[in-house]
């Protein structure tokens, strides 16, 4: 009986779905609009996901073994970095960004902060190669890989070609990452109407719609755009955001829209990390907005919050924890079976 | 007699064997690197710059050309699938392309891209000369590398004296995506001169010794760039 509730449920609210024996390996929810990713050039198999998920766990992608993807990007947080508003590097260097949590990559078409990667496969040469990051270089990990004793016969096994290649390093990564679907939360339940929020939460859910959702657009709650929300420049950092990749005065202070599901967990906020709690993320959007040239037009207009519908509004961003993905043991270190 | 005869069919044979081997002959693209009219190579050699004394050495000079065209009387008579090349000139296997399915093919003009469009560059990792082992895609900033030429120069007051100039951009306004044209006579070996004296001549190198990323220099010495090509 049981069994069958969670095969209607999956043939309900899941329009695409990758599945190997029993397992979902990537979905695309229902009502979700359609992915970005290309996966015609690199289709899912189970044997590419696993090999990108060993890599995205394995510190070899370092200059001296020391840092691995997941030294950011740990899966409790939502794949962003534990507690550290700028994100820590190999050597403990620190970077000049805060880490964004992983998740529902397969629906972006630009990476980073700044957007100034175009194409998930291509994501992870920046913190391969960065100094503060990961020190190495593609070139070299290529060569690390090929005279590893596990690695050549895992590229065997997923690409069925025994040289290791960079392309085939970096699409395995994107296999795993495509993988980190959150669709789960309370939330969703509400929304398949197999829940109810409670008044609270309803009373912060509309208040949502009305001042956040122009930029947090469900069902990502991103709009995958790059907006100027008013926050005043980090004088130590001076990043502007957008406008470095494409040096255009009208990108000066904006930045890719992050997602809020999972919000509760991937703290510190913003692309510096400067705001700890929601609530300071509240404060900060009724009276920290900043004006300038750049600042998004939804923001123009102060938004306007008495402090139990801020408790309301964080009521609601709660609902966007969805713990099934944050406990999903395919998603987390991967032990030898 | 008879001797004769089978001597004769043997000639005959050979001849047309000869001659089906020249026919079998691959057609050819060779790259020849040159500074004003000395051969070009990486390291070590010093070629003089100007009048005034000053010097320039070359570490890497590589860069991509892709989607090979041949023309006749300006209508494309052939191309190549899935083209795209690194040239090295630190690597001789690199400085000749071949392009065997041309071989019966009458043309005067070849055509190129001097770099990689922008359809490649947002369509995820890929492999051959376009792996980004290869050196030539930017790590920080997605979008391949279309040309790289580094060295030393007195003239740069920079650490080291060192210049690199990596130029590459795919999107608007800084697209550096450029289109070569050279007219050839028919032959199964074009040979086309890489000289790059006139283009390091046209930068002003004590002012100028870097560009890193997509930009407005970037796009003004791209298209500088396509003057580097001429034909034998
Ligand atoms: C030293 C910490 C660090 C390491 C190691 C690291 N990252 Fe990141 N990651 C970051 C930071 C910081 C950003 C945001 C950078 C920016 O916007 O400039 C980021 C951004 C990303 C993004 C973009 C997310 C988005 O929504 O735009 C992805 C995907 C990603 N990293 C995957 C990886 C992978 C895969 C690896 C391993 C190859 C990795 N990261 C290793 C710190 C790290
Ligand atoms: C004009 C578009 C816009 C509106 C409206 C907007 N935001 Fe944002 N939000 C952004 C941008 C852009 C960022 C990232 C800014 C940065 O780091 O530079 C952001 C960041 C955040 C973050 C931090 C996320 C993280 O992972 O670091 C939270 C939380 C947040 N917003 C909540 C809200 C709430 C709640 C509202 C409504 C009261 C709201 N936002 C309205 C654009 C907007």
């Amino acid at each position: 009986m049981k069994k069958a509730v969670v095969l209607f449920s999956i043939a309900c609210f899941v329009s695409f779905a990758f599945v190997i024996g029993t397992q979902t390996l990537f979905y695309i929810p229902k009502n979700w609009p359609a992915p970005q990713y290309n996966f015609s050039k690199n289709p899912l198999s189970e044997a590419k996901i696993e090999l990108g998920r060993k890599l995205f766990y394995d510190p070899i992608l370092s200059r001296n073994g020391s840092i691995s993807c997941a030294s950011c990007h740990s899966q409790y947080t939502a794949f962003t970095h534990v507690d550290h508003a700028l994100s820590h590097g190999i050597d403990d260097r620190v970077g000049t960004r805060n880490s964004p949590a992983l998740m529902n990559l397969a629906w972006h078409n630009t990476f980073m902060w700044d957007g100034a990667i175009n194409q998930l496969d291509m994501q992870a040469l920046a913190p391969i190669s960065h100094p503060d990051e990961m020190g190495e270089s593609i070139a070299n990990v290529v060569a690390k890989l090929k005279h590893s004793t596990a690695y050549p016969k895992l590229f065997f096994t997923a690409f069925n070609d025994s040289i290791i290649t960079g392309e085939h390093t970096l699409k395995a990564i994107s296999q795993f990452l495509l993988t980190l679907v959150t669709a789960n939360s309370k939330y969703d339940s509400v929304m398949r109407k197999l829940s109810y929020f409670t008044v609270q939460q309803n009373s912060g859910y509309r208040l949502f719609q009305k001042n956040c959702s122009s930029c947090h657009i469900e069902p990502l709650f991103t709009n995958l755009q790059f907006e100027n929300n008013g926050l005043p420049v980090d004088t130590t950092l001076n990043d502007f955001g957008r406008m470095k990749v494409t040096l255009n005065k009208n990108d000066s202070l904006k930045f890719k829209v992050p997602s809020l599901r999972n919000i509760e967990f991937s703290y510190p906020y913003m692309h510096d990390g400067r705001f700890k709690r929601l609530s300071d993320v509240l404060n900060y959007y009724t009276s920290g907005v900043q004006y300038s040239n750049t600042l998004s037009p939804q923001l123009k207009n102060k938004i306007k919050l008495t402090s139990n519908e801020k408790v309301d509004i964080i009521a609601f961003l709660l609902t966007l924890t969805d713990k099934e993905f944050l406990f999903n043991t395919n998603f987390s270190f991967p032990r030898t079976k | 007699m008879k001797l004769r005869c089978v001597f004769i069919l043997l000639i005959f044979a050979f001849k047309s064997f000869l001659a089906l081997a020249q026919t079998e002959q691959k057609t050819s693209i060779v790259f020849h690197p040159m500074f004003g009219n000395s051969i070009l190579t990486p390291n070590n050699l010093f070629y003089s710059l100007g009048n005034n004394g000053d010097s320039i050495q070359i570490e890497t000079f590589k860069f991509y050309i892709s989607a090979i065209e041949l023309l006749k009387d300006d209508k494309i008579v052939w191309k190549e699938e899935n083209s795209f090349h690194l040239i090295n000139v630190a690597d001789e296997k690199s400085l000749t392309i071949f392009i065997p399915g041309a071989s019966n093919t009458v043309y005067n003009t070849i055509s190129f891209n001097l770099g990689i469009d922008s359809l490649i560059n947002v369509s995820g990792a890929m492999g051959g000369d376009l792996d980004p082992t290869k050196g030539m895609y930017w790590t920080w900033q997605s979008g391949y590398v279309n040309l790289k030429l580094e060295g030393r120069s007195n003239l740069c007051k920079s650490r080291n004296n060192e210049f690199q100039f990596h130029l590459g951009g795919y999107q608007y306004p800084f697209n550096t995506l450029q289109k070569v044209i050279l007219k050839v006579e028919e032959n199964k070996k074009i040979d086309i001169v890489l000289d790059i004296k006139n283009f390091i001549e046209s930068i002003d190198l004590s002012q100028q010794n870097q560009i890193m990323s997509p930009n407005k220099q970037a796009v003004l010495l791209s298209e500088k760039a396509v003057g580097i090509f001429s034909v034998k």
